[in-house]
């Protein structure tokens, strides 16, 4: 049997079905996407996070309003490196601020004059969205009926989003959340002025250290139009054209296939996986997305020279990489995004774990890893301390969290998360990535720290 | 839009959990347990390790719709158990939120339930929803809490109690180096000190070495007294410690600048009956003689500065010592002795200082765009204040994550003020200075 109980989980057995290690003999997946085991020191958010942090977040010319006590809009105030091309949405933090006051009698009032009062403080605004927290649920402020009202006074859409914390088991649900908010109220609503057989949409791709921006390029230069990236560095005005799109690719396919199903089963519209990670995973999307347009050729010159520009330096890194043995723990998708490129460097997965993988999620990283590899599902604190014992990986890559437990332990780090100086996608960010990895594992201080080991002094 | 704004826009101001987590972590071998939603875990947790690039462990009740209905007991005992099992702590320290608060759970009934099973490890409960005031609320219940639960009166320990608040490392290390030139003992309530600023070590230990312990905690009802550095983060619990345990409190101000820090000191000496020592006279001349060496950069400069209550009182009375016109003091979390400490200093000064009390960053910008300042003092979160103004930042306070090191230096004491004034002075001198003039 496959399935393994780490020791630290002996009190809590129910983890073993979280927890195996990969047999092409047996064809199971971890338990994912439930509750997690309440105390576990779990590295899991809430749904809030999930629609405010990953996908409403990145809508650049949004007021992003957190309808709540302080706490969830702070925590959420310029925090994912989610950038863009201006200020609105990572440098400003509006918050309804409720207080007791406001829990006891309702919040109504203050979010209808936080609406209409941020609109006058940025008429440039292109829509408000509002953010529901924990306590919103519970006391029950009519949402929609406080944003339609809003939304009348000051023109421009507010778009409600019932992401409460409590909601389901992980970030996972908020990002759902987010994607059936925006298709029923945004998706549709106005035609783009003109279209080309070669509009295309970019799903999933949410600019982190500016990854569209490595990206985008590439479909630029095969002839593609792109119209819009959900959401990364995108205006809220790219949003209600998307299903004027011939095609949408789907990068992030925990967090948003969600809406490119919306838009296939609404309006036709098909939709691809693509991932756009690493030399070869890179080439082949372009390759699926020319073939789709009737432009292989294109798709085949870009590729040509994209892969020559990077090769020597991908090989060079690939001789300091090679037989590298890495754990990876990712919120989903890149966990497994991420196999064939360490592979192209000559590194091994060893352990391959998710946040709030869902069945898909696992299915990708088992077709992907080799026997014996460790999956883990929900890793807790207390869990990753033992496998990272045990499996003296030469590199962990994981989140800011897990970062400096890592570094305690003397095991070289990449986050994976909001990343080290990205971006890392496309075939740029794929040298930059590997750079990062390089700079991790063959930095000199580790040489000190293994002699602290020993004898000390 | 003159009138009272109702939404705010950026606020330097967190909520209850993220003190209280604060304090807990600054007892040894604790494990906060948030009693909520995931993301009152994570998202604490994930600012607690960009500032002080530590790991911060941390559990969760992992509250989900069930919670919502029924409410969270069951979660909670698991949770306290999964914990107690796993993790081995000396402390568990709950705390509530927002959600386990207004769904009502009784959270004391419920933690009685299991505490049979927990070989005596004590549990602790701090009320902390995110809708009664900040970060520094919570701070101050959770340390309450904690003095409720531990005190062991016996005899007097001639100790005297620090109520630190959410200061860093490099500032309890000052005043552990004070305490220990006047040759006083200390308990520090509580001390992050190395529990957040530890060294890489093999094996790693299961819990990081330092923080106050609880046999610490407990004695602290048998102090001679007990000083806050910060009436928002601290008076409630000395004043338990005054009321139940007759330990008298001095409380605030934080001891940053000279006026400040004599009066710290001259607290301990008071309550201790102990001297002041040769050299901490010599660490006040040494503040002295740089506030000299640097007195004809900094004169008449304006400064803003916004933050917790209490530091940003103390640095406005440094900035006026330091002769310069600190100008706006911006806070985000009320108290009574905010305004009152910033008009003394305006008075004694001569100086007109714009008090933002209970505000955010967004008001603060309207004021210093109306009275441009040479230079503005506070978190992380007032970089982009700063360029939009084109003035220097320099960095204190919590959280600071886009530098390095904040955490390792004090701003407290003689010491701390003089690093202080030298990031004051630098910054002035680095942003707008004709370079000519830096030959001397």
């Amino acid at each position: 049997m496959p399935l393994i109980l780490p020791k630290c989980d002996v009190p809590i057995p129910e983890r073993r079905k979280h927890i195996l290690i990969k047999s092409s003999q047996e064809n199971i997946i971890p338990a994912c996407n439930i509750q997690t085991v309440p105390g576990d020191m779990t590295e899991r958010g809430c749904a809030f996070a999930g629609c405010r942090g990953v996908v409403g977040g990145p809508i650049k010319d949004a007021i992003q309003l957190v309808h709540g006590p302080i706490g969830c809009a702070y925590y959420t105030w310029g925090t994912r490196r989610n950038l863009s091309d201006m200020a609105l949405h990572r440098k400003y933090c509006f918050s309804t601020d409720l207080t007791e006051d406001n829990v006891v009698f309702g919040g109504a009032d203050k979010l209808y004059k936080s609406i209409i009062e941020s609109y006058q403080l940025f008429p440039k605004a292109k829509a408000v969205l509002v953010y529901a927290t924990c306590v919103v649920g519970l006391i029950g402020d009519d949402l929609e009926a406080i944003c339609k009202k809003a939304e009348k006074e000051i023109g421009i859409q507010v778009i409600p989003f019932s992401c409460e914390g409590f909601r389901g088991v992980s970030q996972s649900l908020g990002h759902h959340i987010a994607n059936k908010t925006l298709f029923d109220k945004v998706v549709g609503t106005r035609e783009p002025e003109v279209t080309t057989p070669y509009d295309m949409n970019i799903i999933g791709e949410y600019n982190i250290d500016g990854d569209a921006w490595a990206i985008k390029p590439l479909f630029d230069a095969m002839g593609i139009r792109v119209l819009t990236i959900f959401t990364g560095n995108a205006s809220f005005d790219d949003l209600p054209v998307m299903h004027a799109a011939k095609l949408n690719i789907v990068q992030c396919q925990r967090s948003s296939t969600y809406i490119a199903q919306m838009i296939q089963d609404k309006y036709g519209t098909p939709f691809i996986n693509v991932t756009l990670f690493g030399m070869e995973e890179t080439s082949k999307a372009l390759r699926d997305v020319g073939k789709f347009f009737g432009l292989e050729d294109k798709a085949q010159e870009v590729i040509g020279q994209e892969t020559a520009k990077i090769k020597p330096q991908i090989e060079e890194y690939r001789s300091r990489l090679s037989g590298k043995r890495v754990m990876v723990f990712q919120g989903a998708p890149r966990a497994w995004h991420w196999i064939r490129l360490f592979e192209e460097l000559g590194m091994e997965v060893v352990v391959a774990a998710t946040t709030f993988g869902h069945k898909e999620d696992y299915t990708k990283i088992i077709e992907r890893v080799k026997d014996g590899t460790l999956i883990v599902d929900n890793p807790n604190a207390p869990e990753l301390v033992e496998i990272l014992e045990d499996y003296q990986p030469d590199l962990f890559v994981s989140g800011l969290k897990e970062k400096y437990l890592s570094y305690k332990m003397g095991i070289p780090f990449v986050n994976g998360h909001s990343y080290e100086e990205g971006p890392y996608a496309g075939y740029l960010g794929f040298v930059n990535f590997a750079r990062d990895m390089d700079i991790a594992i063959n930095h000199p201080v580790w040489k000190m720290i293994r002699q602290a080991s020993g004898s000390g002094l | 839009m003159s009138e009272k704004r109702c939404v705010t826009i950026n606020p330097p101001k967190m909520c209850q959990p993220m003190g209280a987590i604060y304090a807990y972590l600054g007892v040894h071998a604790c494990v906060p347990l948030v009693h909520g939603s995931q993301g009152c875990a994570t998202y604490p947790r994930y600012n607690l390790c960009r500032h002080f690039r530590e790991p911060a462990e941390l559990a969760t009740s992992s509250l989900t719709e069930d919670a919502a209905v029924y409410g969270g007991r069951k979660n909670l005992i698991e949770a306290i158990r999964n914990v107690h099992a796993r993790m081995h702590p000396e402390l568990i320290g709950v705390l509530t939120t927002c959600l386990s608060e207004t769904i009502g759970d009784d959270v004391k009934s419920i933690i009685r339930e299991c505490e049979e099973e927990l070989d005596g490890i004590p549990v602790i409960t701090a009320s902390t929803p995110s809708y009664v005031g900040t970060h520094l609320t919570g701070y101050d219940n959770a340390l309450k809490s904690m003095l409720e639960t531990l005190a062991a009166k016996g005899n007097p320990n001639g100790k005297i109690n620090i109520v630190t608040g959410m200061i860093n490392p490099g500032d309890i290390n000052e005043i552990k180096h004070i305490l220990q030139v006047m040759g006083v003992s200390g308990i520090f309530l509580t001390d992050v000190s190395q529990t957040m600023n530890s060294p890489i070590k093999f094996p790693k230990p299961h819990y990081p070495e330092g923080g106050t312990t609880l046999a610490e905690i407990g004695d602290a009802v048998n102090s001679l007294s007990t000083i806050t550095l910060s009436a928002a983060c601290g008076t409630a619990s000395a004043k338990l410690l005054e009321r139940k345990f007759n330990v008298p409190a001095a409380l605030g101000a934080m001891p940053i600048g000279v006026k400040n820090a004599d009066a710290f000191i001259q607290n301990i000496a008071r309550f201790t009956g102990k001297p002041i020592p040769a050299e901490l006279e010599r660490e006040r001349g040494l503040l002295l003689d740089a506030l000299v060496d640097t007195h004809h950069y900094l004169y008449g400069k304006k400064a803003a500065i916004f933050g917790d209550p209490d530091m940003v009182a103390a640095i406005v009375r440094f900035c006026a010592e330091a002769g310069m016109k600190p100008s706006a003091a911006c806070t985000a979390t009320p108290h009574p002795n905010f305004a009152p400490q910033i008009k003394a200093v305006a008075d004694e000064y001569n100086c007109k200082i714009e008090i933002l009390e209970g505000s955010d960053l967004f008001a603060l910008q309207e004021v210093m765009k109306k009275e441009p300042v040479h230079v503005l003092l506070g978190n992380s979160k007032g970089k982009d204040l700063a360029n939009d103004e084109n003035v220097p930042i320099v960095r204190v306070g919590f959280p600071v994550y886009d530098r390095v090191g904040a955490f390792r230096y004090p701003i407290i004491g003689y010491n701390g003020s003089i690093y202080l004034l030298d990031q004051i002075v630098n910054a002035i001198l680095e942003h707008k200075y004709d370079q000519q003039k830096l030959h001397q």
